[in-house]
């Protein structure tokens, strides 16, 4: 029996068939997770799209890369399961034992022989992969499609070696042992060690694959990311080399990540997050900070699970759960019944584990897709989580060794700190220059949303009170600059509350303004800025400004205005980044039908 | 070659400088066979830049220097 109960299900439900079809048997490790079913179809959807479906590598390659990964991580679930289905394929019972202790010594061809060396440094020391790493694919032969297939291949591996983990299958077949002298993987790896000096290699940056555009008219996956998020990540669009697989993934969310049945969206977030986080993953850091802020967490506690989960405000079954899952992702060996059975005993239910331990395998895979295919980050992390300052500088640490890696962060680095430090021990003086140093942020805030001079002459006393009076609060777990933010716009709104007819700044976008377009099509002169003087045109940006809806001129000043980037507009503002990008570009645009008349090929002539 | 309305769906991005080399090929593309969009991108950039450069919503010295002055009285005479 695995650690948790299993369910029986119907003989005809489709997985079953298909692993029934592919396999000639149903492994063991599908019947543990039967008090899910969902999360069944989501495994064999990734299965099929990224084992057994014909692709650039042959199938024999990939089992070679799945059997040496779980040996590596000595997986003796996956190592008996897979053994079992390379003889099945015709490989020599000599190979596979070579495979699973050394596979130098297996009789493989140079290409394959780079391919594993290749996966089990991406599922290994991921955040150390480089550029030299995809080269050294390529002098092997080694295409686009067929790098791809390698990292998506280890992806499967790690997902299916986290699920085993977690979930503890009796074995399908007898046991594989290891022999004692086997290869201790971790130091000799890599053919240029594990981080050559300065990490020449991190400087070049991905995607390491081509990725032709797809768009969201044509390609159904696209218009649902687009409606679901706002905008394409860069995850999904380094993918449209295998829009097949896309839609694997897509499908797997619907079914791991989107539905409420056992664990909370939030609580599935943070998993991602810390798990990420522990994985040294800034991208999905990123990402996952920004998810957990439109779902409506306020961006500190974000970036405090990101940094340590045990300082955050989550309550303490939460904090054992992300214990939990940041050991399976991280040490999954060390998984044991007692780990599960604590969880019980706090409450969670056995269906609410199960999705933790896929929710953590999901995580994995798609860390691993993300590190392997260099995919570029859309969102600044946060700034409490630097990942260089872990994994390069420090190097043998690996993120397989290190307990929770991120603590090693240095506190946040911001240009105030000291200030901060004296003001909150009471000096005025301190106090002054701190605040005198973001005039313009706190005025251009207050401006932005009160919309007029003396209202916002007067909420800007307010605000510096107010500051002083909570300075002691600040727990310098943002920037400085955002908390000031926070406060100025609590002041506004207060002072807002005084009058009538108040314009929101939460509105959503997407539905009642969803369809604004250009209209202006006349060109521009080539320097409009030279027909009218610096003040006229600081009259008309003014002017206009006002005009616009407030939510939308908040974003244009803090962005276009105090140039703060899009990431520091959507903090201060507790909005998406996505959100702040669909406000800004409304903005903008409507700021340009504003200027038009002024600014037209025809036009010459003074502010009217 | 794309149309403009998958133009406009990568504008935002395009206007950050934020679009995959592959992307930017595509939009640059229709760029330039399209001069609607090649007005609009051209006029967004040329807002952008003006409204950057405005200065606007500064507050002076003038104004600026007394509202600290009376806060930080008020903060000594509370603190004394």
């Amino acid at each position: 029996m695995s650690f948790l109960r299993e369910a029986r299900l119907e003989d005809r439900f489709e997985p079953f068939v298909a692993f029934q079809d592919a396999l000639g048997f149903i492994p063991n490790l599908l019947q543990a997770q039967t008090l899910l079913p969902r999360v069944i179809e989501a495994q064999a959807m990734l299965e099929r799209a990224v084992r057994l479906r014909e692709g650039a590598i042959p199938r024999a390659q990939k089992e070679r890369i799945l059997l040496s990964i779980a040996a590596d991580r000595q997986d003796t679930y996956c190592m008996a399961l897979d053994s079992r289905v390379l003889s099945s394929l015709g490989s020599s019972d000599g190979q596979i034992d070579d495979l699973l202790n050394d596979y130098r010594n297996a009789d493989l061809s140079a290409a394959d022989v780079a391919s594993l060396q290749f996966c089990l440094k991406l599922s290994r020391h991921a955040p150390s992969l480089c550029w030299e790493d995809i080269e050294a694919l390529r002098t092997c032969g080694f295409g686009d499609e067929s790098i791809f297939e390698v990292v998506v291949v280890t992806a499967l591996a790690v997902y299916r070696c986290v699920l085993s983990m977690g979930l503890g299958p009796e074995p399908d077949f007898g046991a594989r042992k290891l022999r004692p002298t086997r290869i201790d993987q971790p130091r000799s790896l890599a053919p240029h060690g594990l981080l050559p000096d300065g990490h020449k290699g991190a400087q070049r940056k991905g995607p390491y694959v081509s990725a032709p555009y797809l768009s969201a008219k044509t390609f159904a996956p696209f218009a649902v990311i687009q409606k679901s998020h706002g905008f394409i990540p860069n995850f999904f669009r380094a993918q449209t080399l295998r829009p097949d697989l896309l839609e694997a993934q897509l499908e797997a969310v619907d079914r791991i990540l989107l539905p409420k049945d056992a664990l909370t969206r939030v609580q599935k977030e943070c998993i991602l997050l810390a798990v990420s986080a522990a994985n040294l993953n800034s991208y999905c850091v990123a990402a996952h900070c920004n998810m957990l802020r439109g779902l409506g967490m306020p961006s500190e506690d974000g970036d405090q699970i990101a940094v340590d989960h045990h300082e955050s405000n989550l309550p303490d079954p939460d904090k054992a759960l992300l214990d939990f899952a940041v050991k399976l992702g991280t040490r999954g060996s060390d998984i044991s019944r007692e780990d599960v059975v604590k969880l019980k005993t706090l409450g969670f239910t056995e269906k609410q584990i199960l999705e933790c331990v896929v929710v953590t395998a999901f995580n994995n895979f798609v860390n691993t897709l993300q590190m392997g295919l260099g995919i570029e980050p859309d969102f600044a992390p946060p700034p409490v989580f630097e990942e260089n300052k872990v994994h390069l500088s420090s190097g043998a640490v690996t993120p397989m060794q290190v307990d929770s890696a991120v603590r090693l962060v240095d506190k946040l680095q911001d240009a105030d700190a000291q200030l901060v430090a004296q003001a909150q021990g009471g000096s005025l003086e301190a106090f002054e220059e701190l605040v005198r140093r973001h005039t313009q942020l706190i005025y251009r805030t207050l401006m932005a949303i009160l919309g007029n001079p003396t209202d916002s002459q007067d909420a800007m006393q307010d605000t510096l009170l107010n500051a002083f009076k909570h300075i002691r609060g600040f727990q310098g777990r943002a920037k400085f600059s955002t908390w000031l933010v926070s406060i100025a716009r609590n002041t506004a709104l207060v002072h807002l509350r005084g009058r009538r007819n108040v314009e929101s700044l939460d509105q959503g976008d997407y539905e009642e303004d969803g369809d604004f377009r250009p209209r202006q099509v006349r060109a521009w002169q080539d320097d409009p800025e030279q027909c009218h003087s610096k003040s006229e045109i600081r009259q008309l940006v003014e002017r206009g400004l006002l005009q616009l809806p407030a939510k939308y001129r908040v974003v244009v000043i803090l962005r276009d205005i105090q140039q703060l980037s899009a990431d520091e507009v959507s903090r201060q503002l507790g909005l998406s980044v996505p959100a702040v990008k669909t406000r800004l570009l409304r903005g903008r645009l409507m700021m340009r039908e504003l200027l038009s008349p002024h600014f037209t090929a025809s036009t010459k002539g003074a502010v009217q | 070659m794309i149309t403009c309305e998958e133009f406009f769906a990568e504008f935002a991005d395009y206007l950050e400088d934020q679009v995959s080399p592959e992307v930017r090929q595509e939009l640059e593309l229709h760029l330039s066979q399209c001069r609607a969009c090649q007005v609009l991108c051209d006029t967004s950039r040329k807002t952008v830049k003006i409204v950057t450069e405005s200065g606007s919503f500064e507050l002076p010295h003038s104004v600026s220097d007394p509202i600290f002055d009376r806060v930080m009285a008020k903060l000594r005479t509370d603190h004394s």
